[in-house]
């Protein structure tokens, strides 16, 4: 069963060796995928060209935050109800997608949020365990959100939050920024517990402990200029 | 004396700040910033005309040595200077965000009516 009121959104950075897999695995379950392509370097545009994804190509490099709120605009062109993001390099899990999607069909929430802290991240290094920690202790305090995990690329949405949601921060910082836009609109939000598989390409691809000091140096900088 | 200058640097430095954080891109923050400008450039010349003066402005506020004041002058001129940028040039990125999503949407939806 393919389900046909869900887009799935995939922020693709130079990810040519698996986006093609990642995406033939996500179409097999969902109708519109849509890939942002941020002016990867390397062939991804062609490889997502292969699939029947919708491609969305950035003409510049404008950073993962930039390339999910161009991939829910796009999105909104879509006769879809609900929306997901889903990491390019395959590390989420399809079946914690649909999970989402059904807890939202229920009409209570806005927005579910996945978290390996509550699920298992098996093959998660113990530095990053240590970064992410720091992460969720900062974005809680940033946010005034209640979450155990701040960082996860899966995320599943109704159309409230779609055609509110503005994403300013262009880097990693917007994980931070989605949840202080939860706040402020106030949407009705929850957790659920999702896996994480890690594989050596995306531990490969996984963020540098010398990056948190740009993410939090500008989070904190855009609180005080707000 | 000491704690009059250690007063005014922390006070001028967190008024920097602010005002750079604050202060947005309006008119008048910009007029100021101009203000602060010129201001600074009559007073470097004014310093190199009078080398006592800025002993004699050291001395009033409790530093040794003009050239140190001085120091201190630059010091916060720069960081001021350098947040200024930083924020302004975060301001010029997200309008040029801004402005490759318009095109890459545009193209996007051209794209997919071709294909249908």
């Amino acid at each position: 069963m393919v389900i046909k009121d869900v887009a799935v959104i995939i922020p693709v950075y130079n990810e040519a060796k698996v986006v093609r897999g990642v995406i033939e695995r996500v179409l097999k379950q969902f109708k519109y995928v849509i890939c942002v392509n941020d002016g990867s370097k390397d062939n991804s545009s062609e490889e997502i060209s292969k699939t029947g994804a919708y491609l969305v190509e950035h003409p510049i490099n404008m950073g993962q935050g930039a390339a999910l709120q161009t991939g829910i605009e796009f999105a909104r062109t879509l006769p879809v109800k609900y929306f997901v993001t889903f990491d390019a390099d395959g590390q989420h899990r399809l079946e914690d997608a649909q999970s989402m999607i059904k807890e939202l069909r229920k009409g209570k929430l806005d927005i579910i949020l996945g978290s390996r802290f509550l699920g298992s991240a098996p093959g998660i290094k113990a530095s990053k365990v240590a970064i992410l920690k720091l992460a969720i202790r900062f974005s809680n305090l940033t946010s005034g959100l209640k979450l155990t995990d701040t960082h996860n690329g899966l995320r599943a949405f109704n159309q409230h939050v779609a055609q509110t949601m503005q994403i300013t921060l262009p880097d990693m910082a917007h994980a931070s920024e989605i949840l202080e836009i939860i706040a402020q609109k106030k949407y009705k939000y929850k957790e659920i517990p999702v896996t994480i598989e890690y594989t050596d390409y995306s531990r490969a691809k996984g963020q540098s402990i010398i990056n948190a000091i740009n993410i939090g140096f500008d989070t904190l900088l855009r609180k005080i200029t707000k | 004396m000491i704690i009059l200058i250690q007063i005014l640097v922390i006070l001028v430095a967190l008024a920097i700040i602010g005002a750079v954080l604050v202060g947005k891109q309006s008119h008048s923050a910009r007029a100021w910033k101009k203000i602060a400008l010129s201001l600074l450039a009559v007073a470097m010349v004014v310093a190199v005309l009078f080398p006592d003066t800025t002993n004699k402005i050291a001395n009033m506020v409790g530093v040794g040595r003009g050239a140190d004041l001085l120091l201190y002058v630059l010091t916060l001129s720069f960081i001021g200077y350098a947040l200024n940028n930083y924020l302004h040039q975060q301001q010029q990125r997200d309008q040029l965000n801004r402005l490759a999503r318009k095109l890459a949407l545009i193209d996007a939806i051209n794209r997919n009516q071709k294909k249908k």
